[in-house]
């Protein structure tokens, strides 16, 4: 038998321990939910619109170019026209900036742009293309695809926003 | 501690706390063979919680347009925090639901609860089970994934062999000829507006009459204590409120489990140029009438198959719908006893056919299937009293599952 | 000789003539009735060379007026006589043999010369075209047909070779299309289709021989299931190599042995750059070898696979140098370079592959491996590099560009692990968020046991 004084004692050690688990619980439940909440790091996947990772003025070396847009290289370009027009503190044209898909049409290889040559250049079976992504020379047989730029911010600064032509 | 008293002093007075005090200890749940089946529309009510919450955490990233939904719902998968746990939870919760319904309509059903005067209760509950499954279907799309994509497809072309109006609510349905972009943003559109708030309408006025009415005795029940001192029951709270919540934690604790053993899978984008995959299927619960649909023949007599098929589940979902003005009373118990079995072999096997018919059976998804459904059989078993023709019934069903897990064995170690 | 009739009685049969062409069935083509049409009354060509004219009989040459209207002389506005010479304007037969402004086509060595006369004319042909070529030719009689049609129509008792194409063979004669034009049988895409119409005929190709070795007539056969034939003909390639991109157009002539890598050069720079610079090129010109195909084959040339190299049964290094029996001069050291070579690009396809497994194992989880995905195709790049860079044949150039791809494929591999390992690490959580979950149902069944057992209500 056991007496009220100890019953009562049981039961509110029971109430008490029932409350802390069950807090536990809410917690184990609410943190997912409070994590699922926080912003997600800055990566876009195959939305229509990326923002790369790097400012215009610091084409066309910029760390990061290519970069990742949706599964697929994009390559960046600053053309010799905009190149002037940044230096001399002009604002850019639309038409200054350009990016391509960077995968090679020939074997899939990354291109990469040669500021000497003012072309983009596949390095693995030398494919040539011009600032409009056309076959100059080499083995690739299509042309770049060519995304759309557009440029915001401010004057010199401004940051690269590319998405798919549609 | 006085400044918690005062608090809830002051709650007390302007919310009318008293009355709902008073409502909650009022609140008796009766003691019976069948008390468990009460389990189940808490047990609903609970995951209904779950949806709702995940599916409000889910809206947060997705994106409902044909190019971004599959990617919106991938990224949710991998680069949002726990954004695979809430998505697979929302799934799985949404199937569990789906089933414990179904459990509350049979023993709802078993129990003649429906009866003089809670027939408005049952008629809101089969809405609100057409609800759901309204909520599978729209949400099955969403992910605009293949597989959702030509289910999609599938679905609502069944639709449209609805006779007369068929064709204008297929377009309705599509919002075009097709599935397209419409198709999804209508789908979510009806998805997280539409049903929830003809759900909360029609909960609110189910919730309402169960409180309303009480609970209902089984009259076989009501019947063997019939005496001065009424049936045995119990306070709702504690007593039942704690029963519930181990009920709830349970369901909690699977729901951890399964999202985390078994993710559910993202599948491969929709493209709606590309020919329909083999092993397109609805959800499970959609399966026996997707089975059945391809089972009939072209063509019965000088009918359409497939409208006689349609219209027999129309007429189907009225009966259901109608129950208790179709009950005949104390008289036509073994009739109701037989229709539910009927009904729910029918359900169990068409739902088995279909499963294993599907493109890549194998032989533990078999074994599997007829087991939990032979172990969800016997589990009802304590619950039935054993004079009665529950308890028989129940026991046929077993025998049916057994048989059906035997043929399906054979069926796939012969083929 | 026969008289003419009078010159009206001359017009009103032409008019029939040409009511004739009017009333002929709607072509799909060219409007030919309404071209021909334009013609002057009193254009006198048609009167014998269309079919039904005057005085046409079975033996008379006809002209195609459907196929005359879309040729582009006639669509420039050039007529009969432009190109045939003599008079449209006759009215009495006379035999072309004996008018001296007309410009026979006969003998068959006289066709380009016949052509020439305007191609091979800049002044006239600027009116048309200003960068237009005139050197065609000048090139033809420097091709193999060109030769053969001049040295059998030399000599004492020239024996013409009919057989030899000139102009019209490959251009056509009257139905001439500019090359540009998708029907043209010399626009890209119909090049190969229109030399197998010879070349491919074993009759017409027997006992030829080039270098005092049989033509063969299975070039074209050949080419069709070569990578540069089914990127031209299956995915419609434009830029694929056809039959003139090695041997040229109206100069056309089989590459010189030493000439072949500059052939190829043509468009795989970077290779005969590469080629150019190794001894093996040396070696081959040393021993008679053609360069690319010696290896890489010609006509039908197939994708290059790893498989062609090393010193295992089967690859093209192991034709030569076979330690057991080397050929030309191949040398041991060589082999060793092969298989070295070859088990680098083995190693890092290995790794590659092994990065894509456990990839998609780890996004069959639901587990983020976008980023290290990204970064494979590095590896991927220095994969194709470093198959490129095999045709250095020396060790050191390609052992940089695999240790590049290796250096990506590690990073990605242990990427890909650290995503399974926090998929592992996800379920551990999960197993652990079920223990409190079962205290409190173990604590509540405690509770309900506590509670007085239920009573009967009043």
């Amino acid at each position: 038998m056991v007496d009220g004084r100890q019953d009562g004692n049981r039961r509110a050690w029971l109430l008490r321990s029932l409350a802390g688990a069950i807090s536990a619980t809410v917690v184990a439940v609410f943190y997912p939910v409070a994590c699922f909440l926080r912003p997600r790091r800055a990566t876009v996947s195959g939305a229509l619109e990326v923002v790369a990772p790097f400012k215009v003025n610091e084409l066309p070396d910029a760390s990061g170019n290519p970069f990742n847009f949706g599964g697929k290289p994009c390559l960046v370009v600053l053309t010799p026209e905009g190149t002037k027009r940044l230096a001399s503190g002009a604002r850019l044209r639309p038409d200054d900036v350009r990016a391509f898909d960077a995968v090679c049409t020939h074997l899939q290889c990354t291109v990469e742009y040669r500021a000497d040559h003012d072309d983009i250049f596949c390095p693995c079976h030398d494919g040539v293309y011009d600032l409009n992504g056309r076959t100059v020379s080499g083995p690739p047989p299509r042309p770049l695809e060519m995304y759309k730029v557009t440029l915001r911010g401010a004057a010199g600064k401004e940051e690269v926003v590319v998405s798919r032509k549609s | 501690m006085d400044r918690v008293d005062r608090l809830y002093c002051f709650l007390r007075e302007r919310l009318g706390l008293d009355d709902l005090q008073r409502l909650a200890s009022k609140k008796r749940i009766p003691i019976h063979g069948s008390t468990h089946f009460y389990y189940f529309g808490g047990m609903a009510l609970f995951l209904f919680m779950i949806q709702i919450v995940t599916g409000i955490l889910l809206s947060l990233y997705y994106k409902p347009s044909p190019d971004q939904a599959f990617e919106s719902v991938e990224a949710i998968v991998t680069e949002v925090d726990f954004g695979w746990l809430i998505r697979s939870a929302h799934s799985w919760s949404a199937n569990l639901l789906i089933g414990v319904l179904f459990l509350h309509l049979l023993t709802t059903y078993l129990m003649r609860a429906y009866r003089r005067p809670r027939e408005i209760t049952w008629v809101t509950g089969v809405m609100l089970l057409g609800l759901f499954m309204a909520f599978g279907f729209s949400g099955y799309l969403l992910p605009w994934n293949e597989l959702a994509f030509f289910a999609t497809r599938v679905g609502t072309a069944i639709v449209g062999i609805v006779p007369v109006i068929g064709p204008q609510l297929l377009l309705l349905a599509r919002g075009g000829e097709e599935v397209t972009g419409d198709t999804l943003a209508r789908f979510y559109s009806l998805h997280v507006v539409v049903l929830p708030l003809l759900t909360f309408t029609l909960l609110g006025a189910h919730l309402f009459l169960v409180q309303k009415h009480g609970m209902s005795v089984p009259g076989r029940e009501a019947g063997v204590h019939d005496d001065r001192a009424g049936s045995p029951s119990m306070p709702f709270v504690p007593d039942f409120l704690l029963r519930d919540m181990v009920g709830w934690y349970l369901a909690l604790a699977l729901l951890a489990a399964l999202s985390a053993l078994f993710p559910w899978e993202l599948g491969t984008k929709a493209d709606p140029f590309s020919s329909a995959p083999e092993g397109i299927q609805p959800e499970w619960y959609f399966l026996f009438m997707f089975q059945t649909l391809k089972l009939i023949p072209a063509y019965i007599g000088p009918f359409n198959g497939e409208v006689i098929g349609v219209l027999f589940f129309g007429m189907c979902g009225l009966v259901v719908l109608l129950t208790p003005f179709l009950d005949g009373g104390r008289n036509s118990r073994a009739v109701l006893n037989v229709l539910a079995a009927i009904a729910v072999a029918f359900f169990i096997v068409m739902t088995a056919w279909g499963w294993f018919s599907k493109a890549d059976q194998q032989l533990w998804r078999i074994v599997l299937g007829a087991l939990l459904t032979t172990i969800a059989l016997f589990l009802l078993v304590p619950s039935t009293n054993p004079k009665t023709g529950a308890r028989q019934m129940l026991y046929g069903f077993m025998a049916l599952a057994v048989v059906v897990l035997l043929a399906a064995a054979c069926w796939e170690v012969l083929a | 000789m026969t008289s003419l009739p009078k010159h009206s009685v001359a017009r009103v049969l032409v008019l029939l003539a040409l009511g004739h062409a009017w009333s002929a069935p709607p072509s799909c083509g060219q409007p030919a009735a309404e071209q021909i049409g334009v013609l002057p009354d009193d254009y006198s060509c048609i009167v014998c060379h269309l079919k039904g004219g005057t005085l046409w009989t079975e033996t008379t040459p006809i002209v195609d007026e459907q196929a005359l209207a879309g040729d582009v002389h006639w669509q420039k506005g050039l007529r009969c006589h432009d190109c045939h010479g003599g008079s449209p304007t006759l009215d009495a037969f006379k035999n072309h043999r004996d008018d001296p402004t007309f410009h026979s086509l006969r003998p068959r060595d006289k066709i380009p010369g016949f052509c020439g006369r305007c191609h091979s004319n800049i002044d006239y042909m600027r009116q048309y075209n200003p960068s237009a070529r005139t050197d065609q030719e000048q090139e033809y009689w420097t091709s193999g047909h060109g030769r053969r049609l001049k040295a059998s129509s030399e000599g004492e008792n020239p024996q013409i070779d009919m057989a030899v194409a000139t102009c019209v063979d490959c251009h056509g004669h009257h139905g001439i299309l500019a090359v540009n034009d998708s029907n043209s049988p010399v626009y890209v895409k119909h090049v190969a289709e229109t030399c197998a119409r010879c070349h491919s005929d074993a009759k017409l190709m027997a006992g030829r021989t080039y270098h005092d070795r049989p033509l063969g007539h299975d070039q074209f056969d050949q080419w069709k299931l070569s990578v540069h034939g089914r990127a031209m003909l299956e995915k419609d390639d434009l830029s694929a190599a056809t039959c003139n991109n090695c041997h040229g157009n109206h100069g056309a002539l089989p590459p010189g042995v030493n000439s072949v890598a500059n052939a190829c050069g043509a468009c795989h720079g970077k290779i005969a750059k590469l080629f150019a610079e190794t001894q093996m090129k040396h070696k081959f010109e040393d021993s008679g070898l053609p360069g690319c195909v010696t290896c890489h084959g010609k006509h039908d040339i197939s994708q290059p696979s790893d498989e062609m190299l090393g010193i295992t049964d089967g690859t093209v290094c192991a034709r030569c140098h076979n330690p057991g029996n080397p050929q030309y001069g191949a040398t041991v050291a060589g082999a060793d370079v092969a298989r070295k070579m070859r088990s680098g690009l083995d190693q890092l396809k290995h790794e590659i592959e092994l990065a894509e497994t456990n990839m998609r194992e780890a996004e069959r989880l639901g587990m983020q491996v976008r980023g290290p995905r990204f970064d494979l195709r590095q590896a991927f790049d220095a994969l194709t590099n470093a198959r490129t860079l095999v045709h250095s044949f020396s060790p050191g150039p390609i052992e940089a560009a695999l240790g590049e791809g290796l250096k990506v494929t590690s990073e990605v591999n242990g990427a890909a692990k650290g995503a399974l390992r926090e998929y592992t690490i996800r379920r551990i959580w999960l197993a652990c968020s079920l223990v409190p979950i079962l205290i409190v149902v173990g604590l509540l069944l405690y509770c309900i046991r506590s509670l007085p057992t239920p009573t009967h209500s009043g």
